[in-house]
């Protein structure tokens, strides 16, 4: 396994590399040039000159030891993201984005995940019946409202008209209470889809014959469903759930932006509109490597709930 | 049971206290959450001053900025030598850090200026013992050799350059500086010195009459400390020490900010003067009261216009514009708050801003740039009033011209000349004459939008049917700020949609963007060239305001319509709402430091949970 372990981590180096690489052409050689935008409306040639060397946008883009993209990679390597564009350094911004968004995705995620994963095991084992029926409607109805609607009508009616929540991000009140809503919010709009997911999985161990053998042996539908469906379905939930933790530290952009939660999803996309490229840079370097490290625990797992998987 | 066994119980037991204890602790969580909204964490006599801003701020160094929210932040730390009067209209400067209006030469090169005495940096650490110095006019000197300094990057350099004797070469010598900390900022610049701590001296190349208004009136050239400069280095951008009323106390970036009152401020006084009708409006019930009023200032960072609505009806936020998705809310089909407004006691301001907005011509552009008909077609097929009625409520007023009705060259008159006027037929046969000009049928034109956003799409969307509704077809190009700045800024556009706002009560400003010599990256991003237009921005540049120049900049904004450089659309009219306990909210146009005049009722404030049980 150790082998594996360290021909994955390998695999990491080209995996990074393409990442910087794939975001470097975007952001440099596709995208324009920022110089103009930070110098403002009404600037000089040597403004813009001096900006241009300030970011060192003067220097080759790849044919020279000292050429935009060797820098890029050299800051990558050394996790030396430099300043953003509003002159505060990259890391710090990351620092104090990260713990309110993960506030809000962790626990949100997990809710996700337990609720739908302990209703659709519910929903597998009445298949068929009415209930099925309704908890599909009510599932594609949740996928079919869009995000924004959740957010909006959470924000009026549970926070405005009725004042359980607060309506916006105050430093006067508890991390936990700020993120209350925002976190019900996420939930109520991840578990139609969630569910229906689940479910399949769920409904796909439940046609197979040790189930039916269960049943028949006579043990509990309880025992049946928590101690053998679910183990054995374990293997797609990890895939799901364990690929999905990397993107937790990204933050939810809309949520962050409606309920003023200051994390990392509003960062990136602001970052991205105002080609701000050391924090995008910085925040994709991070993502690739968080994925890669993720997509290797996830194979592990694999090995952890399912005794015929062998990692060669 | 065997040892395994309990063990392997032991586990389980362990394992479902863990998954419980998880589970307990989001419920916790949100249970506790859950509980109503409690009080703000304020003494509770307190005055507090709650605002929104709409946009994050980039940095809180005077010098270094340039966007409006950061300005509305750094204006009520620091203080210039002169500002406008609080209540005055037409607006008015008067002294603030100086002892009074500069002494100006003859010739009007010169500049002297006394600096009033007694005012002090707040405490900061970075000076001795904590306390903070005098103000002195070295300070001055400092501030805006700074902003000359090639490595500090400042986007306010254009503002001085080719202005101040001696501070080109100042610059000239700061690129021979490694950094911005190898610069000697005691090198003398002949047309900047303090000739005693108290005086300062401002010698000019040629005579520039916004120098007060455009520059010393400007954040740019508040005073900063040098000691709070070399103590903080790069980080000066968070570190702001100034000689203003509120310092700051917190701010986390991207959320929240909040200024506290400087227990070490000089001490000034509520204006006893205003403009007719002020007392009526109660703007003088505080006259000669010492301010600031409020105890601390606080801004929250509200991007989205709902929670901004939603928290100034619930009274967490003093003041807010009217959002365009709850008009209906807010305002009756007469211009009038709604009946559930009054009861809330919320009242409604309007103010002319000082700013327009147009589609520009690239003038260099082969196919626009020497086919007038083709420009005027263009402005005549957009109708300008269903513009400002689906994208503003019906609020904004026609640009009939450059210049903003609020400056006093405005010409009264600009309406009936017509060059705003929509007529399709026109516009069809000044079509077809434009393609007569251009030889063949016209290609496609594009317009480029500074935004990728919802609102730009559908404003594109707009101007491409208004075009096509004569026959000329038009692609629009939405691109983000960098890109849309570079394309413009390398003469990549063809049209363009953009807009812009004074910051002086001056129309120079508007003119300069059709000086020839101010080509991109200045601000001429028309590319517009007309020699008899220059000579005469030359003539009005150097000309104190006088019946002449007005008239002077009347003809120069003719000779732009006549060229077509532009479809002027609108001027912007501020629609704000505020608390009835918010007081003194008179707004004004071109200062940002006001948090000092407001003051809060707070027996209003606290009486308005009642009013809103009683209105819902």
């Amino acid at each position: 396994m150790s082998t594996y372990i360290i021909r994955r981590l390998l695999y990491t180096i080209p995996i990074v590399f393409g990442v910087l690489l794939l975001t470097f052409a975007l952001f440099n050689v596709v995208g324009g040039d920022i110089s103009f935008e930070i110098a403002g409306g009404t600037t000089t040639q040597q403004t813009i000159d001096e900006i241009r060397q300030e970011y060192g946008l003067d220097k080759p883009l790849f044919l020279s030891w000292d050429s935009q993209f060797v820098n890029h990679f050299k800051n990558a390597l050394t996790f030396n993201f430099g300043r953003a564009r509003d002159r505060e350094p990259v890391i710090d911004k990351i620092k104090r984005g990260i713990g309110p968004s993960l506030a809000i995705t962790a626990p949100m995620f997990l809710g996700v995940v337990l609720i739908s994963v302990s209703l659709s095991l519910v929903i597998a084992f009445v298949r068929g019946t009415m209930w099925d029926m309704l908890a599909v409607v009510v599932c594609v109805t949740g996928m079919s409202v869009p995000y924004l609607s959740f957010i909006l009508f959470g924000q009026y009616f549970l926070a405005y008209k009725w004042g359980l929540f607060p309506v916006f991000f105050s430093p006067d009140l508890s991390m936990a209470r700020n993120v209350a809503l925002p976190v019900l919010i996420g939930i109520a709009a991840g578990l139609g889809g969630n569910v229906r997911f689940y479910r399949t999985v769920m409904l796909d161990e439940m046609r197979s014959d040790y189930v039916r053998t269960a049943f028949a042996k006579g043990l509990s539908p309880q025992r049946v469903l928590f101690k053998h469906v679910l183990k054995n379905a374990m293997t797609p939930i990890i895939t799901r759930v364990v690929l999905a933790i990397p993107f937790l530290f990204l933050g939810s952009l809309l949520l962050e932006r409606f309920f003023g939660i200051p994390g990392l999803g509003y960062l990136m996309v602001e970052a991205i509109g105002s080609r701000d490229y050391p924090v995008i840079s910085a925040m994709t370097y991070m993502s690739a490597i968080l994925f890669v490290v993720f997509n290797l625990i996830t194979d592990i797992c694999y090995l952890l709930v399912d005794p015929r998987v062998r990692l060669e | 049971m065997t040892h395994y066994e309990t063990r392997t119980r032991q586990a389980v037991v362990a394992r479902q206290r863990r998954c419980g204890g998880v589970v307990i602790w989001i419920a916790a969580a949100l249970a506790f959450s859950g509980c109503r909204d409690s009080a703000r964490n304020e003494e509770p006599n307190e005055m507090v001053l709650h605002h929104v801003l709409h946009s994050k701020i980039k940095g809180l160094d005077p010098g270094c900025m340039r966007d409006v929210y950061s300005i509305m932040v750094a204006s009520q730390i620091f203080e210039t030598l002169y500002d406008y009067h609080f209540l005055k209209r037409p607006y008015e400067l008067v002294a603030l850090l100086a002892e009074d209006m500069p002494q100006v030469s003859a010739d009007r090169l010169t500049y002297a200026m006394k600096i009033r005495k007694g005012v002090y940096f707040q405490d900061d650490a970075c000076f001795p013992n904590g306390k903070g110095r005098e103000l002195k006019a070295q300070d001055f000197v400092f501030s805006i050799k700074r902003i000359a300094g090639i490595e500090y990057i400042s986007p306010n350099w254009s503002l001085f350059d080719d202005r101040i004797v001696g501070l080109d070469e100042f610059r000239e010598y700061t690129k021979s500086c490694k950094n911005e900390t190898d610069v000697d900022y005691a090198r003398p610049v002949e047309g900047l010195m303090a000739t005693d701590d108290y005086t300062l001296l401002i010698k000019l190349k040629k005579p520039w009459p916004q120098l007060v208004s455009a520059a010393l009136a400007d954040i740019s050239t508040a005073p900063v400390a040098k000691e709070a400069v070399d103590y903080y280095g790069r980080d000066i951008i968070s570190h702001p020490v100034g000689t203003g009323s509120f310092k700051l106390n917190v701010w986390r970036r991207d959320s929240y900010i909040e200024l506290v009152r400087n227990t070490a401020f000089r001490g000034e006084l509520y204006p006893s003067d205003g403009e007719f009708g002020d007392a009526e409006a109660g703007y003088l019930d505080d006259a000669g009261k010492p301010i600031p009023f409020a105890d601390k200032v606080v801004w929250t960072v509200i991007e989205e216009y709902q929670p901004a609505w939603l928290l100034f009806l619930q009274g967490k936020v003093d003041a807010t514009v009217v959002p365009k998705d709850s008009y209906g809310e807010v305002m009756t089909e007469t211009g009038q708050l709604t009946s559930k407004m009054r009861h809330l006691d919320i009242q409604l301001k309007t103010f002319p801003d000082p700013s327009t907005f147009w589609l520009g011509f690239n003038m260099m552009d082969k196919v626009l740039g020497r086919n007038k008909p083709l420009r005027l077609a263009i402005s005549r097929a957009i109708d300008r009033r269903k513009f400002i009625e689906l994208f503003f409520n019906g609020r904004h007023l026609v640009a009939h011209g450059l210049i903003p009705p609020m400056m006093d060259c405005f010409d009264p008159q600009i309406e009936q000349k017509g060059y705003a006027r929509c007529d399709l037929q026109e516009a069809r046969e000044l079509l077809m004459q434009a393609e007569t000009t251009y030889g063949a049928k016209l290609p496609p034109l594009k317009i480029a939008m500074p935004g990728t956003d919802t609102w730009m799409r559908q404003y594109g969307q707009f101007l491409e049917r208004q075009l096509n509704a004569i026959g000329l077809q038009v692609e629009v190009d939405y691109m983000d700020r960098p890109t849309f700045e570079e394309k413009l800024n390398n003469k990549g556009v063809q049209i363009f949609a953009s807009g812009t706002t004074a910051s002086i009560p001056d129309a120079i400003e508007f003119l300069s963007m059709f000086y020839s010599k101010h080509a991109p990256p200045g601000p001429n991003k028309f590319n517009y060239s007309n020699p008899e237009f220059d000579g005469l921005y030359e003539k009005a540049q150097v000309m104190p305001d006088c019946p002449e120049r007005r008239e002077l900049y009347r003809k120069m904004e003719i000779m732009v319509l006549e060229g077509c450089a532009a479809v002027f659309l609108n001027h912007r009219v501020a629609y704000v709402l505020h608390h009835d306990w918010y007081k003194n909210y008179k707004p004004h146009a071109f200062a940002y430091g006001l948090s000092k005049y407001r003051r809060v009722d707070l027996k209003k404030q606290a009486a308005y949970k009642e009013l809103q049980k009683k209105a819902k």
